[in-house]
């Protein structure tokens, strides 16, 4: 019988026993180079203190009298100013400073690669500046943005980007800008996939806290993600979640712009204002996506499947139900709602959310239920969510430490499910005459409220 | 705080720029403000708010850090730095509207930098074949990635402008009358800055730029100033102060004096071409040496126009 792939040759042996022993070596000189130190700073400290006078000692030991209350008015004193470096600015470096590993993916977000820095020997991800072949308007603007945004963000949750590379020939850089950045091991819609058991209630409490957080990073920063969705969250081996993917992202301002596109947000996590064409929009589009991430952490399914615009609306009227004036004041007079024509029974206007996530808690279903309120108004914001009861109930939120791992699949094939892409220039969709009236047929007939299961925690 | 500060040029960069671009100072300076002239003209006809045409002025001052000024016709760059800020924010212009705006300005029918008022309207002056706008347009796209990559694609730029609403709030000179004035003042300062050959928004804080603009709308209009060190409160140093407040008030009389000086410079728009007559005849060789990287430059830039 030949011996298994994973036996422990003689080879393996001898190659971690000398790992070993340049561990020990590392050690030693560590340790000695830490006494030398000490050594150096006992005998500083000896030699100021030979020079310091007596009594200056003695008066360090005794307080003065009386406390100086008020701040010295001097004139001579120089003024404390404050001073902030923002650094400068040089040539971005060459692509040739990483080597590349393996490539993780090649689809509509262009190339990413694994690679490493040479100097550093870190792992990064290496993105690839997608490019429109004969596009006669130069880089893309929704690159540009992505490079923009991440250069000024810093936060654990949202993926870091080292720095934007280029290939060696700087005279034509068409085809060759790489953003530099943090590598991930999966994204969240792979896991969700893949893994047999869906998440336990406590890591699905960890990953949207975490995903709160970075969102609440984002907005306080004035920048609107406006593509949240699995695929663009990212989850390494120590159950770290990082928002990526900064396409769609753009900065706003408060009052928000007055015209932005409505064409934004994948499909199956756009808001139903933008779905009815609102012009001008704010932080909830994204806390509608984070409402929706919510329900596919839940079923490891996306919630809301449509196949089109129309189809995505009656989805979320189904779940959520129909608006009236009372839960959605104003949204008659939204460009696509004009054609809308709505069932009048008041059957329909309540949300079917608590039927459908049976064992939740009521504080879950109450955040769930808030994050998908058809009117943005009542959407919380992301500071106020992570204040919500949902994440001090037990179970609490698992450490990310105790997270299970995955089998990174970074660079191997893996299975995808089709997803509609992130909008593209020019789609926009009407409704025309959508008829609605039929939607909701039969819900009056379905199981109401929650039934009976058993929970694991 | 990112939002309140910009990059600023090291002191090598700055020595770098007189080597590299083997100007004497008097034309370094005349290429800089003419060009950021141009900058500022194209924005208004383009009819983009300030702020963007600023930012565009200060990516173009941060490039000729890097890249000589010499490198590519200054034109190109102005235009590609507007195509540039103009793409990233609300308002993206489309490199047809830029072509036009600048082949206009570039015309002899543009009052742009002339003495005299070009009479007559002869709009064949500046009409831009579909070829030259072809070329115009590759020149502009290669110039696009270029300059980012010269400045790392770090294009964020913070202005003084809304810094300097604040600290004229906060000393009681934003209202009506005699402190609207000051105010339209102070924003006239920052603008002029935009143009000092001593290239004050690469080499100062907004908040400085700021406190120095309301020193001299201050001192323009007579107002009364606190007796004490204000600046301060602002986190300018006296001697950062005085510096800018020179800088500021000297640019009009820079530019009056080299005018005189150089006759040529009242007659239209600024080119390499012009730059290089200047430097023949005074004697000087258009680059020795390092001028040679440049010809390889100009060569395939020539290459890609020409595609």
């Amino acid at each position: 019988m030949p011996p298994s792939r994973w036996a422990t040759s003689a080879e393996d042996d001898a190659r971690l026993a000398k790992e070993k022993e340049e561990k020990r070596r590392r050690k030693a000189e560590k340790a000695r180079k830490l006494e030398q130190q000490q050594k150096e700073a006992e005998a500083a400290a000896a030699v100021a203190a030979q020079n310091q006078p007596q009594d200056d000692e003695q008066s360090e030991q005794r307080p003065s009298k009386r406390r100086r209350l008020s701040p010295e008015l001097d004139d001579d004193a120089p003024p404390k100013l404050l001073r902030f470096d923002a650094g400068g600015w040089s040539k971005s470096r060459s692509v040739e400073n990483y080597d590349k590993l393996n490539d993780i993916e090649e689809g509509t977000y262009g190339w990413v690669a694994r690679a490493t820095d040479l100097t550093t020997g870190k792992v990064v991800a290496l993105k690839r500046l997608k490019l429109e072949p004969n596009d006669r308007s130069g880089l893309p603007v929704t690159g540009l943005r992505e490079i923009q945004i991440l250069k000024d963000c810093r936060h654990r949750n949202i993926v870091s980007m080292e720095e934007v590379v280029v290939g060696d020939d700087t005279h034509r850089l068409d085809n060759s800008i790489f953003l530099v950045l943090e590598f991930v091991e999966h994204d969240l819609k792979s896991i969700l996939e893949d893994m047999p058991e869906p998440f336990l209630s406590s890591e699905i409490k960890q990953i949207l806290l975490q995903l709160t957080a970075g969102t609440a990073y984002l907005h306080a920063n004035w920048i609107l993600h406006r593509d949240l969705k699995t695929s663009n969250l990212l989850l390494n081996n120590r159950g770290q979640l990082k928002i990526a993917d900064f396409g769609m992202a753009r900065y706003v301002g408060d009052p928000p712009p007055a015209k932005l596109t409505s064409l934004v947000v994948t499909l199956w996590y756009r808001s139903p204002e933008l779905l009815l064409g609102v012009k001008t929009y704010g932080a909830a589009v994204d806390m509608w996506s984070v409402g929706c991430i919510f329900g596919e952490l839940l079923t490891r399914e996306p919630l809301l499947q449509g196949k089109n615009e129309v189809d995505q609306m009656s989805k979320i009227f189904e779940l959520c139900g129909v608006p009236t004036d009372e839960s959605w004041p104003g949204f008659r007079r939204l460009p696509n709602a004009r054609s809308l024509r709505l069932p009048k029974n008041t059957l329909t206007t309540g949300s079917v959310i608590r039927a459908r996530f049976p064992n939740m808690t009521s504080a879950g279903a109450g955040l769930l239920n808030e994050l998908l309120s058809l009117d943005p108004e009542r959407r919380p914001t992301a500071k106020a969510m992570l204040q919500h009861e949902y994440f001090r109930q037990d179970p609490k939120p698992k450490p990310e430490t105790m997270f299970p791992t995955f089998p990174s699949k970074a660079g191997q094939e893996r299975r995808r499910r089709h997803e509609p892409h992130a909008p593209g220039r020019g789609e926009a969709a009407s409704f025309g005459d959508a008829d609605f009236t039929g939607i909701l047929q039969g819900r009056d007939k379905e199981e109401r409220g929650a039934g009976f299961s058993l929970r694991m925690v | 705080m990112a939002h309140l500060v910009n990059p600023l040029a090291t002191p090598a960069q700055l020595y770098n720029l007189k080597s590299s671009s083997q100007l004497p100072d008097d034309l370094q300076e005349v290429v800089f403000t003419t060009t950021q002239c141009l900058t500022q003209a194209a924005g208004l006809l383009l009819e983009l708010p300030q702020s963007t045409t600023a930012q565009a002025s200060v990516l173009l001052a941060r490039y000729w850090l890097v890249d000589s000024p010499m490198m590519h016709e200054f034109s190109d760059v102005s235009a590609a730095a507007l195509f540039i800020v103009s793409k990233m924010g609300p308002l993206p212009q489309s490199a047809r509207d830029i072509a036009n705006v600048y082949a206009y300005l570039l015309s002899s029918q543009s009052p742009l930098l002339r003495a005299e008022k070009p009479t007559g309207d002869n709009p064949a002056e500046y009409y831009l074949s579909e070829s030259d706008y072809y070329a115009f347009q590759n020149r502009i796209l290669a110039l696009e990635a270029r300059i980012l990559y010269a400045l790392s694609f770090n294009t964020h730029v913070s202005l003084p402008h809304p810094l300097a609403i604040t600290y004229l709030q906060t000393l009681d000179f934003l209202g009506l009358g005699d402190k609207k004035d000051i105010s339209a003042r102070v924003m006239q300062h920052l603008n002029t800055a935009l143009l000092s050959p001593q290239m004050l928004y690469v080499t100062h804080q907004p908040h400085a730029l700021a406190t120095a603009a309301i020193y001299c709308a201050a001192r323009d209009f007579g107002a009364k100033m606190p007796e004490s060190a204000w600046w301060e409160v602002f986190d300018v140093d006296r001697e950062e102060l005085g510096f800018l407040v020179v800088g500021l008030m000297s640019v009009d009389n820079i530019m009056r004096k080299r005018r005189e000086d150089m006759p040529w410079m009242n007659e239209g728009a600024v080119t390499r071409s012009k730059v290089e007559a200047e430097m023949k005849q005074r004697g000087l060789r258009v680059g020795n040496g390092t001028k040679r990287g440049n010809d390889e430059e100009d060569e395939v830039m020539r290459m890609m126009d020409s595609r």
